[in-house]
């Protein structure tokens, strides 16, 4: 046997039936998720505004933003046009429409923003590695624990 | 469903199932008492430091 033996891949080419039809299970684990999650760190100027305001939106059970909670995938803006890429925890996440319409409005509440679009994406797949250390901290106050 | 199909995610119970970190006590002598807690991404735990059930993020 070589020392390192190239990982199998699971026959690749199979349809998957029978799940969510929203979800990509197949995904690299690897990679793909490393400008995640999106904090708007570098964010300036207009893009700053918004970042602000997506981290005044919360969970509707828990103590912690949606960006602290890693859901912001991406923002991007054209003119006065906000595009936010964002996912959920759980595909069947029952705040869905919940969180989807304070997200938008807290943007759209953004001054110099014309209106904002919310486009729900599932890859890569949110992972509790997303949290931020404050998000952490946060849930953790409240009593969850955060493995 | 056939059994070698890959599990559907919210059934993947396996992952964490103890010593997770109490929120209360910081203590992880734990165990998952139910892979579903009161929503879809929390499970239920138990702390057998400071007996407490406490939720985790999963």
């Amino acid at each position: 046997m070589p020392d390192n033996p190239s990982p199998s891949v699971e026959s690749p080419d199979e349809p998957q039936t029978g799940y969510c039809p929203y979800t990509q299970y197949e995904y690299e684990r690897d990679g793909t998720a490393d400008d995640l999650p999106a904090t708007g760190e570098s964010a300036r100027g207009l893009k700053r505004s918004v970042w602000e305001a997506l981290y005044e939106v919360e969970d509707p059970e828990m103590p912690i933003s949606v960006v602290d909670l890693g859901l912001i995938y991406g923002v991007e803006i054209e003119a006065d046009h906000v595009l936010v890429e964002m996912t959920l925890t759980y595909t069947g996440c029952p705040a869905r429409e919940m969180l989807l319409s304070d997200v938008q409005s807290a943007v759209e509440a953004v001054e110099d923003v014309e209106d904002c679009s919310v486009r729900l994406v599932w890859t890569p797949e949110w992972s509790l590695e997303f949290i931020t250390e404050d998000g952490a901290n946060a849930l953790e106050s409240f009593g969850v624990s955060v493995p | 469903m056939r059994r070698s199909d890959p599990p559907d995610p919210s059934v993947d119970t396996d992952r964490s199932a103890s010593g997770i970190r109490c929120p209360y006590c910081e203590g992880t002598n734990t165990n998952r008492e139910h892979p579903k807690g009161p929503s879809l991404c929390r499970s239920m735990h138990f702390c057998h430091d400071c007996e407490e059930p406490f939720e985790a993020l999963r």
